[in-house]
């Protein structure tokens, strides 16, 4: 194909479901998962409490069930909901899945640092992303259903998940990052196609949250005990 | 399909007067004494004819395992069938679009119903047939009536198993296909060079190109011509339906905006069917009124073109 031919793509092209269809899976998933999404709900409240508590245990059982709404998110909406209509997402998904695992073996090989962190903010910022980003879905789509829970929608998962860049030591931060990265610009050039104005949010809070969780990860590391 | 004709007829016939029973209001923009008979377009080189409105599943038919809208979209092709439309457009490429059909043709009872299209869209020339057999599988039809090559892609080694499998009998037209303008010198190459049965491209008011080259060349090889992307994707809406319809819209059976860019199409003598999408009811009535009526000749088709860019 000659480069005139790629230049008559534009990003519309590459996106071959409606809004509608897309808002509906917030729907969906939130019907079918009824009522276990309400344990999403307490582990997304859980966490900041964990953090705060400033313990070694405690920040590894917060990363760890970080790590889980990865998997989640990613098994659940991104492979099992948006993966039929749209291959490129049943991709995303398992790498969500990977960056679950990733969490997962940060917890138990020395990837979650025990320096002290301002504690505060963390939990601040991560309440304001898992309380403020599930209104997006419900805003666009109009139905009180479609919320996009962190835990279950990858949006609200990613941008809360993107402050965990604060717990980590730094070779681990650098193999979290990318896919941080990517789904945001993946997100928002779907979400610019789909004119999601709302949910237009969440990618554009999780590199701002990106930013906080670097800018939180203590440096020079002080120990917690 | 030694019945397949006469009892598809027969099918539309009574569709179609039952919906005129129902609802004249329908019809009441169509002139002349034509307003009950489908406008037609012969398959050159065969005494088949297909109606000149088709119906494509880009986008509007990929809504995975959505069962509200799975059956809203079942509602939709049972309009089309209704209506009297028979030509159904397709491609693995479309996500879960082939699986939703198959539901709804199986809902419906529709594969009596429907000339199937669908294309060959993958790198891999020696896919050919498996992914002819994905694709009957997830429509549920013992064979497609079409298969293309999706955008070119591979097209040389695709187009050769397609003409063995037309030889075969295991399809009955072959074809190529084209969007927004791409590729159209290598195209027209193909045109003369190979025996195809339809080609399918991208053409409405305002993406007039194909009516240089394309369009006088399949009408001098004798291959019919299926055309996508008629409201340019949605933006011909987007852009004109806040305007009036010119005063003498009525003079060439035009009775609102969908009219206008279809008829503008399906009157080119080179084009048999024009195959817009929709996932609502109400759109596909109003395309399917494109299907009746008078068409505009070729004085009131230059001043459809003419009328549009004056906007």
């Amino acid at each position: 194909m000659s480069g005139a031919d790629w230049l008559s793509y534009s990003l519309q092209d590459f996106v071959m479901f409606g809004p509608q269809v897309f808002l509906r899976l917030f729907v969906r998933i939130n019907q079918d998962l009824w009522p276990w999404q309400l344990l999403a709900v307490v582990i997304a409240i859980v966490i900041p409490v964990l953090i705060l508590r400033q313990g070694r245990a405690a920040r590894r059982l917060a990363v760890g069930l970080l790590a889980l709404a990865w998997i989640v998110s990613g098994y659940g909406f991104l492979v099992g909901y948006f993966g039929p209509i749209y291959w490129p997402a049943a991709w995303f998904g398992w790498a969500f899945v990977a960056q679950g695992v990733l969490l997962a073996a940060a917890v138990f090989s020395g990837g979650v640092h025990d320096s002290r962190l301002a504690v505060e903010r963390f939990a601040l910022l991560w309440l304001l992303a898992v309380c403020g980003l599930p209104w997006l879905a419900m805003a666009d789509s109009g139905q009180w259903e479609a919320a996009g829970l962190f835990g279950v929608a990858p949006g609200a998962t990613a941008a809360a998940g993107a402050l965990a860049l604060a717990l980590m030591s730094r070779a681990w931060r650098w193999l979290y990052l990318p896919l941080l990265v990517m789904w945001s610009l993946f997100s928002a050039a779907i979400l610019w196609v789909l004119q999601a104005w709302w949910l237009l949010v969440a990618p554009v809070a999780t590199l701002s949250l990106i930013g906080a969780g670097l800018w939180l990860n203590p440096r020079p590391a002080r120990s917690l005990d | 399909m030694a019945d397949w004709f006469s009892r598809r007829q027969f099918l539309i016939t009574a569709g179609l007067a039952g919906l005129a029973l129902k609802s004249p209001a329908l019809f009441a923009n169509t002139t002349g004494s034509t307003a009950l008979s489908p406008i037609m377009r012969r398959i050159p080189g065969t005494d088949e004819s297909i109606p000149a409105i088709g119906m494509g599943t880009w986008i509007t038919f990929n809504v995975g395992g959505d069962e509200q809208l799975i059956a809203q979209r079942t509602e939709v092709l049972k309009t089309f069938f209704g209506l009297g439309g028979t030509v159904v457009d397709g491609s693995p490429m479309y996500g879960s679009a082939a699986d939703v059909m198959g539901e709804a043709l199986n809902a419906l009872d529709g594969r009596d119903r429907i000339f199937a299209a669908t294309k060959i869209w993958t790198g891999d020339q020696s896919e050919t047939r498996a992914e002819a057999g994905r694709s009957s599988r997830r429509w549920g039809v013992d064979r497609f009536d079409l298969l293309q090559v999706h955008n070119l892609l591979g097209w040389q080694g695709h187009l050769e198993t397609l003409k063995q499998m037309k030889s075969e009998g295991n399809v009955r037209y072959i074809g190529i296909t084209t969007s927004h303008g791409r590729r159209h010198r290598e195209f027209a190459q193909i045109m003369e060079r190979e025996p195809l049965d339809f080609v399918q491209l991208t053409y409405n008011v305002l993406d007039r190109e194909v009516e240089d080259r394309l369009l006088p060349l399949a009408q001098e090889r004798g291959i019919g011509v299926i055309v996508n992307r008629p409201f340019q994707g949605g933006s011909l809406f987007r852009r004109f339906q806040s305007e009036p319809l010119p005063d003498w819209a009525g003079e060439a059976g035009v009775g609102n905006w969908a009219e206008f860019f279809l008829k503008y199409i399906i009157s080119h003598p080179a084009v048999s069917c024009a195959i817009p999408a929709t996932s609502k009811v109400d759109h596909m009535k109003e395309n399917m009124g494109a299907m009746y009526g008078l068409l505009p000749d070729a004085d009131q088709r230059q001043r459809m073109a003419d009328y549009v860019r004056s906007l």
